[in-house]
């Protein structure tokens, strides 16, 4: 195997059990996104787009479809004679398992893949965010510092900073200290958990932190504040631009209406940056007279005969005569019958809505649709 | 299928009629539906009836042919042994008038003596359909006919079944017999000992021939019984897969009875057409009974009414290009149409 200059390491294995019943047989990176996507594909796309050309993809919740989804690489172009996509799931060696037990135990079992492409520096990524963003400039930043670590920041609302892992900084971008979910934030740089390491530094540290009993092996609890100890050179690398994490059913709705925009901050129609997927096989989507669709997002494969405002619609969703759907998002595959009414909610892939059926939220909260309501509201 | 049978396909077809849409690329690379082109249809079709080993013969501007087609991937068929062949006519200038042009195979000879499928299914690359051709072979050898004709109605659709063993015989003694193809040898079937079969077509069809067939088939595609006959969940039609984003429907966008592909930005007014990938539909824009074609740009307050915008065509604010069913507007590729010009 080459030398590699960069190698990415993008951590997927998360359940993102805050997103309730979607993330039952899958996980959170696998949840569809856009009218088209999967979160990971903007993670990934990022790096094909940066020019990062080795990607270890770390699975452990649910995978077959996140395994499947990935498969090769070739949705992102990154299915390289030398690196490419790797997906690395646990796996036991002599007498254990070794379960991924924290972000920075999950790079500490693959140092072995780390090390057949001996690579200056690592890039540790997230794929539970909606974001588009070129790591190059990042990487350039992290060599002009001279930093051992950079940790790409972004400004969050000062309200919403108790939520995130704040980084304190001096003038010059030097994290000087680090505070996981501060109840009085002194700043509002929150970390964006997208890490740039020295190779020869994130290997040292690892090693250690195997050792230490005490340490739950992850790199904002425990290698971050092991490095400020340590005094090494930490920088914030400011981000500007669409950052998400879309970890709850409110806020996968939001960053699916914030597509919706008229100048929404994340374009998907930029074609110098753009987001990749496994591309599915359906006819062109098909809108029948009795249709009217404004201010939405729609795939292929489409069959629409009622009133869709505001919403996202996914391939192969069909949408039955004298129904509306407001500020929605259907995923893949969904059937949707005639005279339904669907407002503020995501309706799941697959799944099958019977004529007449209301959905609309009471309390103004987004409405997760599933089997078990449908069953009730039929009832 | 088992693997018993070769996919050739003519796809050296020329008509005059359509040769505006004709000047960049053969009939077989011409777009359809917003995200196919005409080839497409009788690959997929090859590929879901179990044919792994298909040979494309292409001559006349095969450049958008070949980078529709790529290895074939899209099809399934970049595969270490058997997959797609690619044999373009190696004499530009000889005319040949049917399907199947024996002088073409000739120079291609290997093809057919290296494969070790036994039959040769022989087609022409412009009909819009979807059919299995599975039951074709089993009639094929049942019968044990020499040739097999697919029809519709008692017209022939211009697709050969035959041994292989046959096809080669027929190739070889071209110069003897003066059958050039295989349109030849049907023919003349009164004077040959070839035995000649028909199979029937059950399900609907299109050959595009003229902008007037091509025009109407498009159109016909709005009907929803001609839709589900050709997009099949279980045979579906596959084409070259582009990174396009999902259609976004803006402020003001009023859409109705359209086939609209994907990566498209519609802020105007669309009725009874077909929009391919990325089009762009400016504010008070109206396309009626139209076939716009990938990338083209509208910008606002245009109307378009019985147009065929070929790729790549820009249309400048307030221009009105008015067409009819008969006569549809048609627009070259890649050109600026603006409202100063056709006033």
């Amino acid at each position: 195997m080459g030398k590699k200059n960069c190698v990415a390491m993008l951590l997927a294995g998360g359940q993102g059990s805050r997103l309730n019943s979607l993330t039952k047989n899958l996980a959170k990176p696998a949840v569809p996104f856009g009218g088209k996507y999967r979160i990971i594909d903007f993670a990934l796309s990022n790096c094909t787009n940066s020019g990062i050309d080795t990607v270890g993809v770390l699975t452990q919740y649910q995978p077959l479809v996140l395994n499947s989804y990935i498969g090769i690489g070739s949705a992102w172009d990154l299915d390289r004679k030398d690196g490419g996509v790797t997906v690395l799931p646990p796996y036991s060696a002599s007498s254990e398992v070794k379960w991924y037990t924290g972000t920075a135990s999950a790079i500490y079992q693959n140092l072995n893949y780390l090390e057949q492409y001996d690579p200056e520096y690592v890039l540790i990524l997230s794929g539970d965010h909606i974001y588009k963003m070129d790591y190059d400039l990042m990487l350039e930043y992290h060599k002009n510092k001279g930093a051992d670590a950079t940790i790409s920041v972004i400004e969050v609302p000062w309200h919403e900073a108790s939520r995130f892992g704040i980084m304190n900084t001096n003038d010059e971008l030097n994290i000087i200290e680090f505070d996981e979910k501060p109840a009085n934030p002194k700043n509002n740089l929150a970390s964006m958990g997208i890490y740039i390491f020295n190779w020869s530094v994130l290997k040292r540290l690892l090693r250690e932190d195997d050792l230490n009993h005490t340490s739950s092996h992850d790199f904002g609890k425990d290698i971050i504040p092991q490095m400020l100890k340590d005094e090494c050179k930490l920088f914030a690398y400011p981000f500007k631009g669409y950052w998400k994490d879309v970890g709850t059913v409110e806020s996968l709705w939001e960053a699916n209406m914030d597509l919706l925009e008229e100048n929404s901050e994340l374009s998907l129609f930029d074609y110098d940056w753009r987001i990749y997927s496994v591309n599915s096989n359906h006819p062109p989507q098909y809108i029948s007279p009795d249709a009217a669709v404004s201010q939405s997002l729609i795939n292929e494969g489409c069959i629409i005969e009622g009133d869709i405002h505001k919403s996202v619609l996914f391939q192969g969703v069909t949408v039955g005569n004298g129904t509306v759907i407001r500020e929605s998002v259907v995923m893949p595959g969904a059937v949707v019958g005639k005279n339904v009414l669907i407002e503020k909610a995501i309706v799941p892939p697959d799944i099958n809505i019977p004529d007449g059926t209301v959905i609309r939220s009471l309390d103004g909260k987004i409405v997760l649709v599933t089997e078990d309501m449908l069953e009730l509201l039929a009832n | 299928m088992n693997n018993m049978l070769l996919g050739v396909i003519d796809a050296t077809t020329y008509h005059d009629g359509l040769k505006e849409l004709f000047l960049h690329r053969s009939l077989a690379a011409i777009p359809f539906a917003g995200r196919y082109r005409l080839i497409d249809f009788i690959l997929s079709n090859m590929v879901n009836s179990g044919i792994v080993s298909v040979a494309i013969f292409p001559k006349y501007q095969y450049r958008s042919l070949m980078d529709h087609l790529g290895s074939g991937k899209n099809w399934d068929l970049n595969r270490k042994r058997d997959g797609l062949f690619f044999f373009p006519s190696p004499n530009l200038d000889s005319p040949h008038k049917g399907i199947g042009s024996f002088n073409h195979f000739a120079a291609n000879m290997d093809y057919f003596y290296r494969s070790r499928q036994e039959y040769a299914l022989i087609s022409n690359c412009f009909t819009v359909f979807n059919m299995d051709f599975q039951p074709v072979l089993d009639r094929h050898i049942n019968t044990g006919c020499d040739i097999t004709v697919i029809c519709k109605e008692e017209q022939s659709l211009e697709m050969f079944l035959v041994k292989k063993s046959l096809l080669i015989e027929l190739i070889s003694t071209r110069d003897e017999t003066g059958y050039t193809c295989m349109c030849d040898v049907v023919a003349d079937q009164d004077y040959n000992n070839y035995t000649l079969c028909t199979y029937e077509y059950t399900g609907s069809y299109v050959a595009i021939d003229s902008i007037e067939t091509y025009f109407q088939a498009n159109m016909k595609l709005l009907q929803a019984q001609t839709w589900k006959d050709l997009f099949l969940k279980d045979q579906p039609i596959y084409t070259k897969v582009k990174d396009e984003p999902p259609t976004r429907y803006l402020t003001g966008s009023s859409v109705r009875n359209s086939i609209i592909a994907n990566g498209c930005r519609i802020e105007g007014t669309v009725e009874n057409s077909i929009i391919s990938r990325g089009v762009v539909i400016g504010k008070g824009t109206v396309v009626r009974n139209s076939i716009i074609m990938q990338k083209c740009e509208i910008e606002e307050n245009c109307v378009l009414e019985s147009a065929i915008l070929d790729k790549d065509v820009k249309v400048q604010p307030n221009t009105s290009l008015i067409g009819t069913e008969e006569n549809p507007f048609v627009v070259r590729k890649g050109t600026v149409q603006g409202a100063l010009m056709n006033s």
